[in-house]
C-alpha cells in the first residue's frame, strides 16, 4: 500500500465532495478482481505438495500450515491421561454447541472441548443475521438457488438443498431454546421481520437488532452449560487427533492450559468445529476473526487425511475499520451500506456502486488505497464510510444501528459527525474440509460443522448463510456422530498417521521444523513446547 | 509485672455486670459528676490524655469530637456506640459490654456533654447475647437515675438512650455501615464526604467512637489526663484491652499499660507458646491486619511503636502462630474473610478481594509462579483506596505486610523459584 | 501524535508499548505471552475484563482490556474466567405452564429474592446495564421487562462475580429472556412455512434453470 491522501486535506475534500450518485463501469469486473482481489494474485497463491489435496491451488500461508509437522511426538503421548466419551466435540462456537446438545438428545456422551471459554468464537460476533427461508413471498427453492448464484455455482447442491430445507426448522429450534428474533410487531404471534441481503431474491434476514450472534451465542451457551451429558472444558486447545489401527479418528490429544499437561480423548466420533482462519490474516490483511480463528480444524484434518475444497477463497469484507489502528480490522457492518451509505476516497469522489457483492466493492477500495486515492491517517489508510450523510438523507436511521454506534464510539467519533475510515477486513474462509450431508469427511469417525467445512458457499458466502450453515450442519453432525456410540471402543489410540505425515514431508523435501496448528496468533507470542516447560 | 493486669476499665471492683448501683458505689459516677461540673472542659482533658479510637484506626478522639461540636446549629445529633465487633481475632467489646456496660454508658453520657450529642445508642452484634442483655438492663437503670435527668438538663434537649441490634455483619461495624444500619437498612457503607460528622444518622451530626474507647472516657474524666498518660509505658498514654489467641497457652482478653511489649503479653501473660512451640508470628487484628514476626518481640504494643514496624496495632488484637503454620494460608484465609465480608457496592472491592485470593491459594497450593507473585505485588498497589470504605484496603493491608515480612516464604512455594 | 513508547503496570510486569495500543496488544507487543483471557476482540464476549487504575488517580474502574488504550503509569490486572460461585441450573423445556412461570423463575433463582439493592451489579457493568433493576423486575413477575433490560448484556459475567448474595443477575436476566420466545412465541410466517414442509407442499427441483451455471452465461 503507497500512502494516500493525507488525512487533513482528504477531511476537507471530504466536506466538499458530495454522495451524488455516479456511473459505474461494470464490464472492468473481471479485470478488477484479477488486479486488486487478494484472492487472485498469483503470489499469493502456491500448489499443495503432499495430503488428500496434492496439486491443488492454495493460499501461500495456508498452505505453510497444512503442511506443517505436528506440534507433538510420541514420547509426549507418554504419561497423559485417557478420558472416554461418545463424542468428543472441539470448539465451542455455534456449530460446537449444536451439535452437542442435539448429540445428547440423542443419548450420547458428550465431552465439548475448547481452545477459549465456551462462547468465544466467530458465532458471538455476527451482527446480520441468519437467512431461512420462511417469508410468504420466499421459498426454500429461492434460497437454494440464491445461494448457488452468489458462490459462482461452486457449491455442492446436496449440502445447500439440505441446508435451505433445514432453514425453518432451525429457526423453530432456536426460538424453542430461547432464542429472541426481531418480530414485526410485539404480538407474539406476528410475523418475524425480514431483511433482504444483496443479491438475494427475497427477503429472508432473520436478526435481533444487529447483534443476532450474541442473542444465538448466549442461549446456546446457557444451554450447552445446563445440558446433564455434556462436560464442557475451556482453555483446553486440541494439538493434534489420534488415529487407530485403521487410520480412523480415535480422539483427540488436547492441551489442558492450566495443568500445561497433554490429555488424551478417545471417542467413537469427533466433530470439528474450530471456525475460520481470520487470525492467520492471510496476506496480512487485519481481521474480523475472534482471536482463536487460526484454521486449527483445518490443519488437523489434513494431516489425518481429509480431503478440503477452496482453499485459495476467502471473503474479504469491505468495511472493515482502519483507523484507530487497535480497532483495525473490526467490522461495520453491510447494513450501513445496504440502509444507503456510500464510499468515498480522500478526493471525496464515490468510486463503485457501493451494494455490488462484496468481492468487488472490496477490491475496488483496494484499487483506491494502491492507486494513492486512499486516506493517510497517521499511517492508516482507508476510504470513507459517509455514515454522516445517510443520517442526513435519512434521520433517524442510525438509531438502529446499536452495533455500529457503539463501535463509533470506540473510535472516538459520532457517526452522524464522522465518516468512519474503513479498509477490507479478512472475514470468512469459502472452502474447508469436505463434508457429506451428516456432516461426515473422508475419514471415518471425523466429523466437521461450521466455518471449517467447504461446499455450502462455494467461492463466495451469501450474508447470512453461516449463521444458517452452523445450526443445520451441527444438528446432523451431532445425530450422525452420536449413532456410532455403540460401536466397540477403539483399541489403539495413536499418532501413527503423523509418523505416515513426516515421513511424506521430508520426501517431499518439506521443512519438519514447522509445526501446527497455530492454536493462537503469532503476535500472541505462544509457543507449546515453552509453555509445557513452563518456560512462559 | 502481672500488677499491671487489669488496672483501670477490668478492674475487678468494676465488673459488677448491668448493676448500676454496684457500679457507683464502686467509684463509678465519679467521672460524670466532673463532666456536669465542666462540661466545656472536657474534650481538652481528652485532648491531653491522648486517647485514641479503639475501634481500629487510631484516630484522635478529641478531633472527631470537636467536628460534632462544631456542628451547633443541629438539634438532633447521635452517638453510636460501637459494639458490633465482628472480625477474627477480637473479643473484647464484648466481654466489656457484659462486665461494664456502665462504664461505657457513662462515658458515653459524658460524651454527651462534651459534643452536644443527645441520642445514644449502644449499636451491638446481636450475636452477643449476654453483652445484649447486660446493655439493655443497665439502660433501663440509667434512664431510672437522677444523673440521668441532669444530664438531660445540662443538654437542654431531650436525652435518649437505647440498645440497637446491628445485623451482626462484619462490614456493619464501619462507621457509615453503622449509620445506614441505625437507619433501618443493610449496613451498606456510604460514599464519604460527607463525613458523618456532619451528614449522619437521618442526615444529622453522628459521632461513632468503639465502646472501649467511650470506656476509658469515663476514667479520664474521673482522674484526669495525667493520671491516664502515666498509665502508660514511656511515651504511650493509658491501657489498652488486648485480645490474645492462638497457638499460646492462656489465650484471652487483656488489659495491660499501653506500650507493653509483645514478649511480654505473649510470654508473660499468655503464658508462652503452646505445646512448646516456636513463635512465629503475630496477626495484629482489626480491620486492617498486618503481621509482627520474631523480630519484632520487643516492640512497644502503642500505636507509634507498631507503626514504625510497617504494622497497625488495630483493635488489639495479637493472632500468635508457630512455626510451621504456613503464612500463604493463613493470608488467605483473611483475605477470604473480607472477600466475604464485602458488601458488593464497589467492584474492584469485591472482585479484587477474590482475585487476591485465587492467587494466593495458587501459590499455596504448589502451582503458583513468580508471575503470580508480581501479581500480587501488583494487585497490592492497584487495588487500595477503591472502595467506599476501608474494608478493600483491610485485605490488601494484609497481604501486602505478609508479602513485606514473609517475601521468601511466598518464594518456597514457587514452581519455578 | 506522541511517538514515545508509554510504559504501564500489568500483573506486576512493566510492560513498555507504542502509544495507540490497547492494554492487549501492549502486552503483546512487549513481548509477553497472552493467549487466555482473550475472546472476540469486539467487545461482545467479554473475556478480557480488567481492572485499571491510571497513574495518579484515585479510581479504580473496571474495563474491557480489547478497547481501553494504554496511557502512561497505568495499572492493570486482568480478572481471569473466575468460576461461579454460584450455580443455577435448569432445563429451559421444564417450563411449561405459563400460569406458574413467574413462581418456578423465581425458584430457580430463588437468591433474587434478597436483592440488598447495593447497585454493585450496576457499577460493574461494562454495557451500562440496569443490572439491579431487572432483577427486581424478574422478582416482581415483569418478565418482558426484565428480560428486555438485559437485551445487550454479553455475560461477561461481572455481575455475578461481585453479587454478594449469590443472585447470578445475568443468568437470571438470561431465564427470563428465553421463557418467553421458548413458551409464547409462535411467529405467523414461520408457522406456515413449517406446517407448508410437514404436508410435503413445497415442491424442490435441483434441476431448476436458475440452479445451473449455464443458465448465468
Ligand atoms: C464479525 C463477524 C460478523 C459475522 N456476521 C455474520 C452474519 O451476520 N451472518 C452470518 O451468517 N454469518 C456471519 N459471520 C460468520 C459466522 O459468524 C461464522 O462463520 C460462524 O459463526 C462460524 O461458526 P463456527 O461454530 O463454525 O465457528 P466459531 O463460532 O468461530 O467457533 C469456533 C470455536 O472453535 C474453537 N477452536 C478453534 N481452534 C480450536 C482448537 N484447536 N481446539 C479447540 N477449540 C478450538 C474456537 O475457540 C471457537 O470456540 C460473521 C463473522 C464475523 C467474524
Ligand atoms: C470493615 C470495617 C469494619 C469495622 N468494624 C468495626 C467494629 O466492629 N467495631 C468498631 O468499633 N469499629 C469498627 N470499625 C471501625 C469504625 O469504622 C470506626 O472507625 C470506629 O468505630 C470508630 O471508633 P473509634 O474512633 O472509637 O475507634 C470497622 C471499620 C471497617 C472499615
Ligand atoms: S469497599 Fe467493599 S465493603 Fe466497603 S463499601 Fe465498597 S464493596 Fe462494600
Ligand atoms: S453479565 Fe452482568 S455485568 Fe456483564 S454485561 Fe451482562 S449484565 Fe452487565
Amino acid at each position: 500500500m503507497t500512502n494516500g491522501v493525507p488525512y487533513e486535506t482528504a477531511w476537507q475534500n471530504y466536506q466538499t465532495g458530495s454522495s451524488d450518485p455516479v456511473q459505474f463501469d461494470d464490464s472492468s469486473k473481471e479485470s478488477l478482481l484479477k488486479q486488486f482481489h487478494p484472492d487472485y494474485q498469483t503470489n499469493t497463491t502456491t500448489t499443495l505438495q503432499i495430503g488428500a489435496n496434492q496439486g491443488d491451488v492454495c493460499q501461500r500461508q495456508l498452505a505453510q500450515v497444512l503442511q506443517s509437522n505436528s506440534l507433538i511426538d510420541e514420547v509426549d503421548l507418554a504419561g497423559a491421561s485417557i478420558v472416554d466419551t461418545d463424542v468428543l466435540i472441539i470448539g465451542g462456537g455455534g456449530a460446537g454447541c449444536a451439535a452437542a446438545l442435539v448429540a445428547t438428545e440423542n443419548d450420547a456422551r458428550v465431552i465439548l472441548t475448547t481452545k477459549l471459554r465456551l462462547g468465544d468464537c466467530n458465532t458471538v460476533m455476527a451482527e446480520g443475521g441468519l437467512q431461512a427461508s420462511v417469508g410468504v413471498d420466499d421459498t426454500p427453492q429461492q434460497h437454494f438457488e440464491d445461494t448457488l448464484r452468489a458462490g459462482y455455482f461452486k457449491a455442492d447442491r446436496k449440502l445447500v438443498s439440505q441446508m435451505v430445507m433445514d432453514g425453518p426448522d432451525v429457526v423453530r429450534w432456536l426460538i424453542q431454546l430461547g432464542m429472541q428474533f426481531d418480530q414485526e410487531s410485539e404480538d407474539p404471534f406476528a410475523s418475524l421481520s425480514l431483511k433482504r441481503a444483496g443479491g438475494t431474491s427475497a427477503p429472508r434476514i432473520l436478526s435481533f437488532r444487529d447483534y443476532t450472534g450474541l442473542e444465538m451465542m448466549r442461549v446456546l451457551r446457557e444451554a450447552v452449560t445446563y445440558r446433564p451429558g455434556i462436560e464442557v472444558w475451556r482453555s483446553k486447545p486440541v494439538v493434534e487427533l489420534l488415529s487407530n489401527e485403521f487410520g480412523h479418528c480415535a480422539g483427540a490429544a488436547v492441551y489442558d492450559m492450566r495443568h500445561r499437561k497433554l490429555m488424551l480423548v478417545r471417542a467413537h466420533a469427533v466433530i470439528l468445529a474450530t471456525g475460520g482462519i481470520g487470525r492467520m490474516h492471510l496476506n496480512a490483511f487485519p481481521t474480523s476473526n475472534h482471536f482463536g480463528a487460526t484454521g486449527d480444524g483445518l490443519v488437523l484434518a489434513y494431516r489425518l487425511g481429509a480431503k478440503l475444497r477452496e482453499l485459495d477463497s476467502f471473503q474479504y469484507h469491505p468495511t472493515g475499520v482502519s483507523y484507530p489502528r487497535h480497532l483495525a480490522g473490526s467490522l461495520v457492518s453491510e447494513a450501513a451500506r445496504s440502509a444507503g451509505a456510500t464510499l468515498l476516497n480522500g478526493l471525496g469522489e464515490r468510486f463503485v456502486d457501493e451494494l455490488q457483492p462484496r468481492d468487488v466493492v472490496a477490491a475496488s477500495i483496494i484499487r483506491e488505497c494502491e492507486e494513492g486515492r486512499g486516506i493517510d491517517w497517521d499511517g492508516q489508510v482507508g476510504v470513507w464510510l459517509d455514515t454522516p450523510r445517510l443520517e442526513q438523507q435519512r434521520p433517524g436511521i442510525l438509531q438502529r444501528f446499536g452495533s455500529l454506534r457503539h463501535l463509533a464510539h470506540k473510535c472516538g467519533h459520532d457517526p452522524a459527525e464522522k465518516p468512519f475510515l474503513v479498509y477490507p477486513t479478512l472475514h470468512y474462509q469459502n472452502g474447508g474440509v469436505v463434508i457429506q450431508r451428516n456432516g461426515s469427511t473422508s475419514v471415518p469417525g471425523l466429523f466437521c460443522a461450521g466455518e471449517v467445512t467447504g461446499g455450502i458457499h462455494g467461492r463466495n458466502r451469501l450474508m447470512g448463510n453461516a449463521l444458517l450453515e452452523i445450526m443445520s450442519f451441527g444438528w446432523r453432525a451431532g445425530v450422525a456422530a452420536a449413532g456410532l456410540r455403540h460401536n466397540a471402543p477403539h483399541r489403539r489410540l495413536t499418532i501413527e498417521h503423523v509418523h505416515k505425515w513426516q515421513r511424506e514431508l521430508t520426501l517431499a523435501g518439506l521443512p519438519l521444523d514447522n509445526h501446527g496448528p497455530q492454536l493462537y496468533p503469532d503476535y500472541a507470542n505462544f509457543n507449546l513446547r515453552a509453555h509445557i516447560a513452563g518456560e512462559i | 509485672m502481672t500488677n499491671q493486669l487489669n488496672q483501670v476499665l477490668l478492674h475487678e471492683n468494676n465488673q459488677v455486670g448491668s448493676n448500676l448501683e454496684a457500679w457507683l458505689a464502686n467509684g463509678g459516677g465519679e467521672g460524670l459528676q466532673n463532666a456536669l461540673a465542666a462540661p466545656e472542659a472536657i474534650i481538652k482533658t481528652i485532648e491531653d490524655s491522648n486517647l485514641r479510637g479503639m475501634g481500629g484506626a487510631g484516630f484522635p478522639t478529641y478531633r472527631k469530637w470537636q467536628f460534632v461540636l462544631a456542628e451547633k446549629d443541629a438539634e438532633v445529633k447521635y452517638l453510636i456506640c460501637n459494639g458490633n465487633e465482628d472480625e477474627p481475632g477480637t473479643f473484647k467489646d464484648r466481654l466489656l459490654l457484659e462486665k461494664t456496660p456502665n462504664q461505657i454508658i457513662e462515658g458515653a453520657l459524658i460524651t454527651a456533654l462534651a459534643t452536644g450529642v443527645n441520642h445514644l445508642i449502644l449499636y451491638i452484634n446481636p450475636h452477643e447475647e449476654k453483652a445484649v442483655e447486660a446493655a439493655r438492663q443497665a439502660v433501663a437503670q440509667w434512664e431510672a437515675h437522677p444523673l440521668f435527668a441532669s444530664v438531660a438538663d445540662s443538654l437542654g434537649r431531650p436525652l435518649t438512650l437505647r440498645v440497637f441490634l446491628s445485623s451482626g455483619l462484619y462490614i456493619g461495624g464501619e462507621e457509615t455501615a453503622a449509620i445506614s444500619s441505625v437507619e433501618g437498612g443493610f449496613p451498606f457503607p456510604k460514599k464519604k464526604p460527607p463525613y458523618p460528622a456532619q451528614h449522619g444518622v437521618h442526615g444529622q451530626p453522628t459521632l461513632i467512637n468503639n465502646v472501649e474507647t467511650l470506656a476509658h472516657v469515663t476514667h479520664i474524666v474521673k482522674h484526669g489526663a495525667e493520671w491516664y498518660r502515666n498509665l502508660g509505658v514511656g511515651q504511650a498514654s493509658g491501657t489498652k484491652i488486648y485480645s490474645l489467641s492462638g497457638d499460646v497457652l492462656h489465650p484471652g482478653v487483656y488489659e495491660l499499660p499501653m506500650g507493653t511489649s509483645l514478649r511480654d503479653l505473649v510470654f508473660e501473660y499468655g503464658g508462652g507458646m503452646l505445646a512448646g512451640k516456636e513463635f512465629k508470628a503475630v496477626f495484629t487484628g482489626g480491620p486492617s491486619n498486618t503481621i509482627l514476626t520474631s523480630e519484632d518481640l520487643d516492640v512497644a504494643l502503642d500505636w507509634d511503636s507498631v507503626q514504625e514496624r510497617r504494622s497497625r496495632l488495630g483493635t488489639g488484637a495479637m493472632i500468635v502462630i508457630s512455626e510451621g503454620t504456613g503464612i500463604v494460608k493463613r493470608v488467605t484465609e483473611y483475605v477470604d474473610f473480607f472477600a466475604d465480608s464485602s458488601c458488593g457496592q464497589c467492584p474492584p472491592c469485591k472482585i479484587g478481594t477474590r482475585q487476591i485470593s485465587k492467587v494466593l491459594r495458587k501459590i499455596d497450593t504448589g502451582r503458583g509462579r513468580r508471575a503470580e507473585l508480581d501479581h500480587l505485588v501488583n494487585l497490592g498497589k492497584l487495588l487500595p483506596g477503591s472502595g467506599r470504605c476501608a474494608l478493600v484496603d483491610g485485605a490488601v493491608t494484609v497481604l501486602n505486610s505478609s508479602l513485606d515480612k514473609f517475601k521468601s516464604e511466598y518464594e518456597a512455594h514457587l514452581i519455578d523459584r | 501524535m506522541d511517538h514515545e513508547p508509554i510504559t504501564i503496570d500489568v500483573e506486576g510486569r512493566s510492560v513498555t508499548a507504542s502509544p495507540g495500543r490497547s492494554i492487549i496488544e501492549a502486552v503483546w507487543e512487549a513481548g509477553h505471552v497472552h493467549v487466555q483471557g482473550v475472546g472476540c476482540l469486539g467487545g461482545v464476549c467479554g473475556s478480557c475484563r480488567a481492572i485499571i487504575r491510571r497513574a495518579d488517580s484515585t479510581e479504580v474502574k473496571m474495563v474491557l482490556a480489547c478497547e481501553t488504550l494504554i496511557e502512561a503509569g497505568m495499572q492493570v490486572t486482568f480478572v481471569p474466567f473466575l468460576e461461579r460461585l454460584s450455580d443455577h441450573p435448569y432445563q429451559i423445556d421444564s417450563f411449561k405452564d405459563t400460569w406458574q412461570l413467574v413462581s418456578q423463575v423465581n425458584q430457580t433463582f430463588p437468591e433474587a429474592a434478597h436483592c440488598r439493592h447495593c447497585g454493585g451489579c450496576d457499577s460493574a457493568c461494562p454495557k451500562g446495564i440496569k443490572v439491579e433493576r431487572g432483577v427486581n423486575l424478574a422478582v416482581e413477575g415483569q418478565l418482558g421487562a426484565a428480560g428486555d433490560i438485559f437485551e445487550t448484556c454479553i455475560m461477561c459475567n461481572l455481575c455475578s462475580h461481585i453479587c454478594p448474595e449469590f443472585i447470578d443477575p445475568n443468568h437470571l436476566g438470561l431465564l427470563v429472556r428465553r421463557v418467553v420466545p421458548s413458551l409464547v412465541v409462535r411467529p405467523f410466517n414461520l408457522m406456515q412455512r413449517l406446517n407448508q414442509l410437514e404436508r410435503g407442499e413445497l415442491y424442490f427441483d435441483y434441476e431448476a434453470p436458475e440452479a445451473s451455471t449455464e443458465e448465468r452465461d
